[in-house]
């Protein structure tokens, strides 16, 4: 045995430590799997297919309700995903016993949560939003037969991200606090599509609720990508704000509760 | 006056229970440098809830422990930095090949160089004989081919400390014959703490012993000193002749506390326990060769770690030493 000395040795401390490693870990399960193009494929496929048949299925095609109609599926379907995709990120570590060994490294454990919440963040901004985001882009203004408005439609896409980040967030904070699956994935799906009636018992929360970020209540501009990306103002951005700190909680609530969690 | 080394490993009172079930119950221990520290116990001692209060992966309820000298609970990232851990079932990522495992685990402790650590990768996999197989996906070995990796992966950094859980348990004999070749290999470089419930591989290459059971220290010592028997020497002798006064000529002798009377192949075979074990080998076999009898075997007994084992668990005897 000839020793370390070869070696550069890992000088992070503290929470940033194993961050580097488990990053790339991260990343290499979305970019060197087929993770990446199946979710391309999926919501390209779906938004694509949506919009065709809106644009070429109609022959009175309104840019408008095409747009309305991309906000929903966009905003919505893929946050199912985002749900699924998540549910195994920390719940299946523990269950197969790959966040034992992970952590029996030198490694910290909000280097843990950060890496996932991080990476699988690219990865669902990047197949999610951005992929079929330019496939919208790009069938919408044929069909307009001139380009869409870039400074509605890209704010339109960050909204939409927005959206999509707290189902990743509160699922990764789910992760942390059962040891099941069943309880992570049923109470963000649950609450995915529950929201419009807790919203409908008590209004005000549309503005603390992701739902009213992409599906209106009543009508268009009771949404905040619709109006964005038809140019009408939005009916509110605290909403925005609300959702970035939910965001922020629920990603806190999770390192914290991670940091206690025993293996 | 000559200070002893600092240990690699000290608990102090280290206490676990969960849900008020006590899974380990003030465990004292001290683990030397360069030591094969055998952890011994049946299933549901405490051996894997130590191990993982050691690496942090679980906190303790009462008491505590340092590893190199650095608390299990503040500097636990520090800790693992210089350890190996083979769990008891590793787990691995199941797409991940096991030359990806070995290069996902380096990179924990080095940055690089990219050819140093591939060569560290290599020396691993060719370590535990895993070269032909190298990127083959995890999901697709055997149990013995896990553990295998498990070894290898445990030892990517040259640790100071190899915690081993097990490491021979899902092996066939010759697997288990070149784990604990490794092991005693390694002893020049590192310390090895490991558990087991496989006494015939803690006889082999052991050389302090620590027996749990039910979350509680029952034994701890050198093996040499458990295996001579708590309670002092015993000597075997077969013998024929007038065996009556020969008896009462050594029951006379203040140094033996018990003689037990048998017979062995149409001869008497006796069990004498000493108090003394010095004045026993100057004087015994003397006393016996000048009386009127004729000793066909004399011997000191030398107990097997089952003995001992199943004398401590089973009898609930304490032999601490």
């Amino acid at each position: 045995m000839s020793g370390n000395s070869a070696f550069v040795m890992v000088t992070e401390r503290g929470w940033r430590r194993g961050l580097g490693n488990l990053l790339s870990n991260e990343f290499a399960a979305w970019w060197k799997t087929k993770l990446w193009w199946i979710q391309c494929l999926i919501w390209g496929g779906i938004i694509g297919f949506m919009l065709g048949a809106i644009i070429f299925g109609s022959p009175d095609f309104a840019l408008d309700e095409a747009l309305f109609i991309y906000s929903i599926f966009a905003g919505l379907f893929p946050a199912v995903a985002v749900v699924i995709v998540m549910q195994d990120a920390i719940v299946g570590e523990k269950q197969e016993g790959t966040a034992a060994w992970v952590l029996s490294k030198p490694v910290s454990r909000p280097a843990f949560i950060l890496s996932k919440f991080a990476a699988n963040s690219v990865g669902v901004l990047a197949t999610m939003v951005v992929f079929p985001g330019i496939i919208a882009f790009a069938m919408l203004s044929l069909a307009a037969k001139a380009p869409l408005d870039l400074s509605r439609f890209l704010p339109a896409l960050g909204v939409i991200f927005l959206s999509h980040l707290f189902y990743l967030a509160l699922t990764l904070m789910l992760g942390t606090l059962f040891r099941g699956r069943g309880p992570v994935i049923g109470i963000s799906l649950g609450f995915l599509f529950l929201q419009q009636y807790l919203i409908g018992m008590l209004p005000a929360l549309k503005y603390a609720l992701p739902w009213t970020l992409v599906i209106p209540l009543n009508n268009q501009n009771d949404a905040i990508v619709p109006a964005l990306l038809t140019g009408q103002p939005p009916y509110s951005l605290i909403p925005l704000a609300a959702i970035a700190i939910e965001i922020v909680v629920f990603v806190w609530i999770a390192l914290v509760r991670f940091e206690r969690e025993e293996f | 006056m000559s200070e002893s080394p600092p240990a690699v490993v000290e608990t102090h009172q280290l206490t676990k229970t969960y849900k008020g079930v006590q899974a380990l119950e003030s465990l004292d221990l001290v683990v030397q440098r360069n030591s094969i520290f055998g952890f011994l116990g049946p299933n549901g001692a405490g051996k894997t809830t130590t191990i993982k209060l050691l690496l942090g992966l679980i906190r303790p309820t009462a008491g505590t422990a340092s590893v190199f000298g650095m608390d299990i609970v503040r500097e636990s990232v520090d800790i693992r930095a210089r350890v190996g851990y083979l769990p008891q079932e590793p787990h691995f990522y199941e797409h991940m090949s096991a030359r990806q495992t070995l290069r996902f685990a380096a990179r924990f402790f080095f940055k690089g160089p990219e050819k140093a650590i591939e060569e560290r990768v290599e020396e691993m996999l060719h370590l535990v004989d895993l070269d032909e197989k190298a990127d083959r996906p995890i999901k697709t070995f055997s149990g013995g081919e896990r553990q295998r990796l498990g070894i290898a992966q445990a030892q990517v950094n040259y640790p100071d400390l190899l915690i081993l859980d097990e490491p021979a348990a899902s092996l066939d004999p010759i697997g288990r014959r070149d784990v604990l070749e490794v092991m005693s290999r390694l002893r020049k470089y590192t310390t090895v703490f490991y558990s087991t419930h496989i006494l015939d591989d803690v006889q082999r290459v052991s050389d302090t012993v620590v027996i749990l059971d039910k979350g509680s220290l029952v034994a701890q010592g050198p093996i040499e000193d458990l295996l001579a028997g708590g309670e002092g020497a015993v000597y075997i002798v077969h013998l024929r002749g007038d065996v009556e006064a020969a008896r009462r000529q050594v029951q006379a002798q203040p140094w033996v506390t018990r003689l037990h009377a048998g017979e062995h192949a149409g001869e008497t075979a006796w069990q004498v326990s000493v108090s003394d074990q010095e004045a026993a080998e100057a004087q015994l076999l003397k006393l016996l060769v000048n009386g009127p009898v004729l000793v066909t075997e004399f011997r000191r007994k030398q107990y097997e770690l089952e003995d001992i084992f199943m004398q401590v668990v089973q009898g609930g005897q304490d032999v601490r030493q």
